[in-house]
């Protein structure tokens, strides 16, 4: 389901009402995007990007999330930017496996639907 | 004046004369007697960071003034000190690790060099790209840049001499820490313990780059450079071999290959044991719960014969951390303290895990280990017998379990003190250590190995110590024999700068809102200077003479893990006791920018 919904959302671009992620209450989402959520948590993300995804020695997320579509986003974290310190993650099977799940969790958080922080899965 | 000087470091370096020293290390020393040059990090190889210098004193320090000061044209957090040799003042820059060689004389730039580093490395130093400076000898400068290269560059020239390479940063491995030239080698060694690197030390040849010998902290016995019936550790409260396979039986398979362990702090010397001393940082992951056992030789004090590397004594501060708390710190020689009655000759190191440690540094007995926070709960001692920490289950990340979030542990990963050195003065036997005052959460989760890839397996939320004077920092005065803290100065910030004590009596250091503080030596709360610099100060305070006056210099920049990553991982913004808001308070009074300051009186 979350994945058809992150097909979706690439299709139809930044359309408001097509979402890669549930969410109820800020901080409870779906399996996938707990898992993307996961993934930002244990590949340290946070280091560069900041604990709420607003930039620190690296950019914002949440402004970077609002113009990258989801493709541009997949190719940036596989193949990094390297000139610009940004990494390649296709080494980690964590990030290929969870990259939709990735996307939607920073999508969420960059459209204010999911807050920073600790989440725990939709039931 | 001069001949108190000569007298006092003749006592302590009398056997440079003796035969069988090489000569670089004799340059070295004869270098750093001579307190107009400051020719060391830490002005000598005990890593006292003490001067004689007299100029500038209780009297007369609140009339210092600027005499001149230099821009890196860096960015990001600037750790370290200028060297100066003479007429010449050398100084770094974090990455790209710019060296400038000026002239004191008229400050112009002598020779500068820019190495070429690729920009890939940046992502894997993500702590900040901090650099923590150079070293001299024998008519070389070495720079041990951030991509791993150790360089030795010409110091009348800033030609290029030669250069090797002591890491991989494709598998995370890379450098901040400064170069120590001990005898005729250079040694070094090697970030990286969020990336699951495998720390060493590894000494080179100074005339050639050659690399002489190079020693793991954990694994078989021969890559650590242990003999297992020789190298001794405190057991049962006497000195004992550590025996066979003393690393390779405390972790589970083959996770000491990923094991951290890393060896990035400031190392020290003792020319008549021939011992180097250093420290080696946390075990990785952070996760404790996936590496069962003491992970030796994580955590660790080591004490290593400087020719052959092969290690003389170890004792694990922290077996099976469970907080980060790396135990890298400065290694600080000190002759003659007064231990219950008995003049030793020590070692003393302030350990990330708050607890300040005093051994004798030739055999590595365990003599005294006492907290210098008071607020520190993770432990609530350590067992003088086993020399282990008594842990407290409720601050036990391990107890806990992963994904439970175990609050309230102080002190904070940063520890009660980071890489930020102290100084010791021989004349009172008093240690002035720059501390920070702050506590945490720390939820512990699963993570996999990728090489290259950050292998943390922790969320952190930091905060002030509960119940305090409400700031993240202390500058205090510690009596190592007894292990008491003899007096503490808050600060409102950590205090992240490396402390600079002389026999004008004063203390120096600089904060993180970007003051140069001076103090009196007796009496710590007694401030009687500050002066406000462009930048939050990380960098090291350091004193020298030119053409008869006395001058101090520090390196301002903010940057380093208490600039950039001290929020990370609070949940809301109310989280962590405003730790979220003091930090951002920072904002208030500094940005970046790194710039040498340099003071003198009128």
């Amino acid at each position: 389901m979350a994945f058809a919904l992150a097909g979706l959302g690439l299709c139809l671009g930044v359309a408001a009402d097509d979402k890669p992620y549930q969410v109820a209450g800020g901080n409870k989402v779906d399996k996938t995007t707990l898992e993307g959520w996961r993934t930002w948590r244990a590949l340290a993300c946070e280091r560069c990007h900041g604990a709420r995804q607003e930039g620190m020695v690296g950019p914002s997320l949440i402004e970077s999330l609002k113009r990258l579509s989801k493709d541009e986003f997949k190719e940036t974290v596989l193949k990094g930017r390297l000139d610009k310190g940004m990494p390649n993650f296709d080494g980690s099977k964590m990030v290929t496996e969870n990259i939709d799940g990735l996307y939607a969790y920073l999508k969420g958080r960059s459209d204010g639907a999911i807050q920073p922080g600790h989440l725990q899965e939709l039931k | 004046m001069v001949l108190t000087r000569m007298c006092t470091w003749g006592v302590l370096f009398g056997l440079a004369a003796l035969p069988g020293l090489a000569l670089a290390n004799s340059e070295v020393i004869k270098l750093s007697q001579d307190a107009n040059n400051w020719a060391m990090q830490a002005g000598n190889m005990q890593n006292h960071r003490y001067s004689s210098l007299k100029q500038i004193s209780t009297h007369n320090v609140k009339d210092l003034r600027v005499a001149w000061t230099f821009s890196t044209g860096v960015l990001r957090g600037h750790e370290g000190g200028p060297l100066v040799i003479g007429d010449t003042l050398y100084i770094h820059s974090p990455f790209p690790n710019k060296v400038f060689a000026i002239a004191l004389a008229d400050q112009h730039i002598k020779w500068k060099y820019e190495p070429k580093q690729d920009p890939t490395v940046i992502p894997v130093m993500c702590c900040d790209t901090v650099n923590r400076g150079l070293a001299y000898a024998d008519g070389k400068i070495f720079l041990q840049q951030a991509d791993t290269n150790l360089v030795a560059l010409d110091a009348r020239t800033g030609k290029e001499l030669w250069k090797v390479k002591n890491g991989d940063p494709k598998k995370g491995e890379t450098n901040t820490n400064a170069p120590h030239v001990f005898k005729d080698k250079v040694i070094t060694g090697i970030s990286g313990g969020e990336f699951g690197v495998r720390g060493y030390v590894a000494a080179y040849d100074i005339k050639t780059g050659k690399q002489v010998w190079k020693a793991y902290s954990t694994g078989p016995d021969a890559e650590m450079l242990i003999d297992p019936d020789n190298t001794m550790t405190w057991t049962d409260g006497k000195m004992a071999p550590v025996g066979r396979d003393s690393s390779l039986k405390t972790w589970q398979g083959d996770q000491w290959k990923i094991g951290g362990g890393t060896t990035w702090g400031w190392y020290s010397y003792d020319p008549k044991l021939n011992l180097m001393y250093y420290g080696s940082g946390n075990p990785s992951t952070w996760n404790p719960t996936q590496r069962p056992g003491d992970n030796k030789w994580s955590m660790t004090i080591w004490a290593r014969d400087v020719d052959t590397g092969e290690a003389k004594w170890v004792y694990q501060m922290t077996p099976h951390d469970e907080w980060d708390f790396d135990g890298v710190n400065e290694m600080i020689l000190a002759d003659g303290v007064n231990v219950k009655g008995t003049p030793r000759n020590v070692v003393v190191h302030f350990d990330r895990n708050g607890f300040g440690y005093t051994l004798d540094r030739a055999t590595g007995e365990l003599l005294v280990a006492a907290k210098y926070d008071p607020k520190v709960n993770w432990a609530t001692h350590v067992d003088m017998r086993t020399g282990r920490p008594q842990v407290v289950a409720k601050y036990s990340t391990q107890v806990q379990g992963p994904d439970v979030d175990t609050k309230g542990v102080c002190p904070a990963a940063l520890g009660s003190k980071d890489q930020q050195p102290a100084a010791y003065n021989p004349g009172n036997k008093m240690f002035y250590v720059p501390t920070n005052h702050v506590c945490m959460n720390y939820e512990p989760f699963k993570v996999e190995y990728t090489a290259g890839q950050p292998y943390v397996g922790a969320t952190l939320s930091m905060f002030p110590a509960p119940g305090s004077h409400g700031g993240m920092g202390n500058f205090i005065m510690w009596d190592a024999g007894t292990g008491k803290i003899v007096k503490s100065k808050p600060e409102k910030f950590s205090v992240w700068s490396g402390a600079l004590v002389t026999a004008g009596g004063v203390a120096c250091y600089g904060t993180l809102e970007g003051y140069l503080k001076c103090v009196d030596a007796n009496d710590i709360s007694r401030e009687l200077y500050k002066f406000k610099t462009p930048s939050g100060i990380i960098g090291n305070v350091n004193t020298w003479e030119y053409k008869g006056k006395q001058y101090i210099g520090v390196l301002s920049g903010i940057g380093g893990w208490a600039g950039i990553g001290l929020a990370a991982g609070l949940e809301k913004d109310t989280d962590g006791l405003g730790a979220v808001g003091g930090y951002k308070e920072l904002s208030k009074y500094t940005e970046l920018g790194g710039v040498l300051t340099v003071f003198s009186l009128p």
